[in-house]
């Protein structure tokens, strides 16, 4: 057994360790995000070539910055439409998904389930670069190039992970519930509506951050299959600010920093539920 | 009218394990019968059918007069109360209570009356708000049962339903689901591996071991007329003890041998001259622990039933002292009442009730006079 001034001594080690790695961690992510809110407050003129001139203080905070990008970007427009296609892609993800994760899930006993299982599983190691150009062609022939076809293609995309996390979350969830909701009359379908949809929250939490995400941030596909319908993202407008002659910094910053607050919001709004689903899984 | 007929009903799972062979019985109206077993011997398995939860390989299953083999569960007319308690975590007491029966359609006045009512009975009145979460074991398993009860059904499956409880909150709901058995007054099966349980509760009692029948009786004739040794063993606490014996047979006598010691088995025991197959064969001697008298007067009337008995052990529970001793290497337990009790390495002499003797067939098993 332990003695006690033991049992002090380690957790005391653990935590010098933890907090200089802790420390490390955040600062590496604060460091560039202090860089994009100095630079995106700042005035283009205030901009030295010196480290110093980026990361000073702007001389006086303007909002100007953010205006231009807003109008370059057609901000509103790009926003609902970024809005839309992620929007809709979670709720695909949370429904679908689940709805499949628990309809593999609970077989994975047959041989065949366990073979669907690998299979869709087997997606994410399919590289988007390789299956670009037969996308493009595709869904041109389909007449599918559009925002439908967007949240489609993320729905199939993102199916893979979310499969591994709901089959995962699953088996918290005890047949027992389900097996007393049989004899309560339930049909499978009310079942899963009733009883282990709810009781998935957490793991809905992070499927809806994580495709969130993903979605939210991805070029390439709205890229290849959105460019000139006038339905542009959010990533995709911000391009703009890349020219052939060097890349406006400032507007750029602004700009990154307007598309990250929605993704705040989810975070926020799904970080309790995603700490109890990683709490629950490690403690049951 | 819930009888439940069992006729030859098998099952065996997909890895090709046999769990139930050849299962026969008939449960009566309103019966609270148990089945107990070691863990691992079918119960649940067997429970788990009936509810329609686990597919019959074979056989048949009638409840009432309808052959429910291929029925789903919800139209079995049957409830059941899980080990688990499986209470819907994310519902309240109501809720988890009302689900079923909003399943059927109930209209919502009728739920609540029922809900109410069962809440009465169950003592959950202040409760009904709550999620399972906030509740004590005791409490779930209250409201497990509730959601059995309103659900009004033909047969109460009970799954260990006690298992998951401390000590003196399971004697407690066991008299409390023997009192609503009484109220209710439908069939209920009831499924544990404590034997104590089984004794107290059930009307009669299914031993299983194996996924085999060894014996379905009421409590008392279990414990006074086992039929192998399986069953004298389970029922019971403390163990029966065996000994290894052999008859010998003088006259129209018969005798048995322990440890230099020959005791007479009353003539009354031998029905039917039985003992004749087995003069000169061995035989397992069954004694219960409180078959052993330590107190003079008996010592004095049993003069030829006495052994010696070098103690190795006492464990004091309160009124009586659980004595662990052995009989020429043999270990045996006697219970004595607490102001005899002896010491440890002491040598004493018992006395041993020959009237209470059962003996077993060595071979078979199978109880040959009791
Ligand atoms: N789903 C299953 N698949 C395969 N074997 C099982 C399954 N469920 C139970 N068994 C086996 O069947 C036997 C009886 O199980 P069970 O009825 O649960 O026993 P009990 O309830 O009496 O402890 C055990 O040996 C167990 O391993
Ligand atoms: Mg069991």
């Amino acid at each position: 057994m332990l003695k006690k001034s033991q049992l002090a001594r380690t957790a005391k080690k653990t935590n010098r360790t933890i907090t200089f790695w802790l420390l490390v961690g955040s600062l590496s992510v604060f460091f560039p995000l202090y860089m994009t809110i100095m630079i995106a407050f700042k005035d283009p003129s205030q901009m030295s070539n010196s480290i110093a001139g980026i990361l000073a203080f702007p001389k006086s905070w303007s909002f100007d910055n953010f205006q231009q990008a807003m109008a370059i970007t057609d901000f509103w427009h790009t926003l609902s439409n970024s809005i839309l296609i992620t929007g809709a892609t979670m709720i695909v993800a949370v429904i679908f998904h689940s709805l499949i994760g628990y309809a593999i899930g609970r077989s994975m006993q047959k041989r065949g389930y366990r073979l669907l299982y690998l299979y869709i599983i087997s997606g994410m190691f399919v590289p988007f670069a390789i299956i670009m150009m037969p996308i493009v062609k595709q869904t041109a022939m389909l007449g599918i190039d559009n925002r439908f076809g967007v949240v489609l293609l993320y729905s199939i995309f993102y199916l893979p992970m979310n499969l591994m996390l709901y089959t995962g979350y699953l088996k918290n969830i005890p047949l027992s519930l389900e097996e007393a909701a049989a004899i309560d009359g339930a049909s499978t379908f009310k079942t899963f509506w009733s009883v282990i949809f709810p009781l998935m929250k957490p793991m809905h939490a992070t499927v809806a951050v994580l495709t969130a995400l993903g979605t939210w941030n991805d070029v390439m596909l709205p890229l290849v299959l959105l460019s000139g319908t006038g339905q542009n993202t959010l990533p995709i407008a911000q391009l703009n600010f890349q020219s052939q002659f060097g890349t406006n910094y400032n507007l750029a910053f602004a700009s990154y920093l307007l598309a990250l607050i929605p993704m705040l919001i989810i975070y926020i709004i799904g970080q309790k539920q995603i700490i109890k689903g990683v709490v629950n899984g490690a403690i049951k | 009218m819930a009888s439940i007929s069992i006729r030859n009903l098998n099952k065996t799972y997909p890895d090709g394990v046999e769990v139930i062979d050849g299962l026969n019985l008939e449960i009566k109206d309103k019966e609270f019968i148990v089945l107990v077993g070691p863990s691992g011997c079918g119960k649940s398995t067997t429970l788990r059918m009936i509810a329609g939860l686990e597919d019959i390989t074979g056989g048949e299953l009638a409840i009432g007069d309808r052959v429910v083999n291929d029925v789903q569960p919800k139209d079995r007319d049957i409830a059941m109360v899980f080990q688990n308690y499986a209470l819907y975590p994310h519902m309240t007491v109501y809720k988890n209570m009302a689900f079923g029966l909003e399943l059927k359609k109930v209209p919502k006045d009728e739920i609540d009356q029922k809900i109410k009512e069962a809440a009465k009975v169950l003592d959950l009145e202040k409760y009904l708000n709550r999620k399972p979460k906030a509740l004590s074991g005791g409490q779930r398993q209250r409201v497990a049962l509730g959601r059995a009860m309103v659900r009004n059904p033909a047969v109460f499956l009970l799954d260990e339903p006690l298992s998951n409880l401390d000590a003196k909150l399971r004697t407690q709901m066991r008299t409390e689901i023997s009192k609503l058995h009484r109220k209710l007054q439908t069939t209920f099966v009831y499924v544990t591996h404590d034997q104590t349980e089984a004794m107290t509760m059930g009307d009669r009692i299914v031993v299983l071991k194996d996924g085999k029948i060894q014996q379905v009786d009421t409590p008392e004739n279990l414990y006074n007329k086992p039929a192998n040794i399986f069953v004298a063993g389970f029922i019971g606490s403390p163990q029966m003890n065996f000994i290894n014996s052999k008859v010998t047979q003088e006259g129209s006598k018969y005798f048995i041998k322990i440890d230099g010691c020959t005791l007479e088995i009353p003539a009354g025991k031998n029905k039917n001259d039985i003992l004749s197959k087995y003069a000169g064969k061995e035989v397992v001697v069954g004694i219960r622990p409180e078959d052993f008298h330590l107190d003079q007067a008996f010592i004095e009337m049993a003069p030829k039933s006495l052994i010696d008995v070098k103690i190795d052990l006492t464990e004091m529970m309160g009124a009586e002292v659980y004595c662990y001793g052995k009989i020429d290497d043999e270990a045996i337990i006697f219970r004595a009442p607490s102001r005899f009790r002896p010491k440890e390495q002491e040598e004493i002499v018992v006395a041993i009730d020959v009237n209470k003797i059962h003996l077993f067939d060595k071979e078979t098993t199978e109880s040959i006079i009791i």
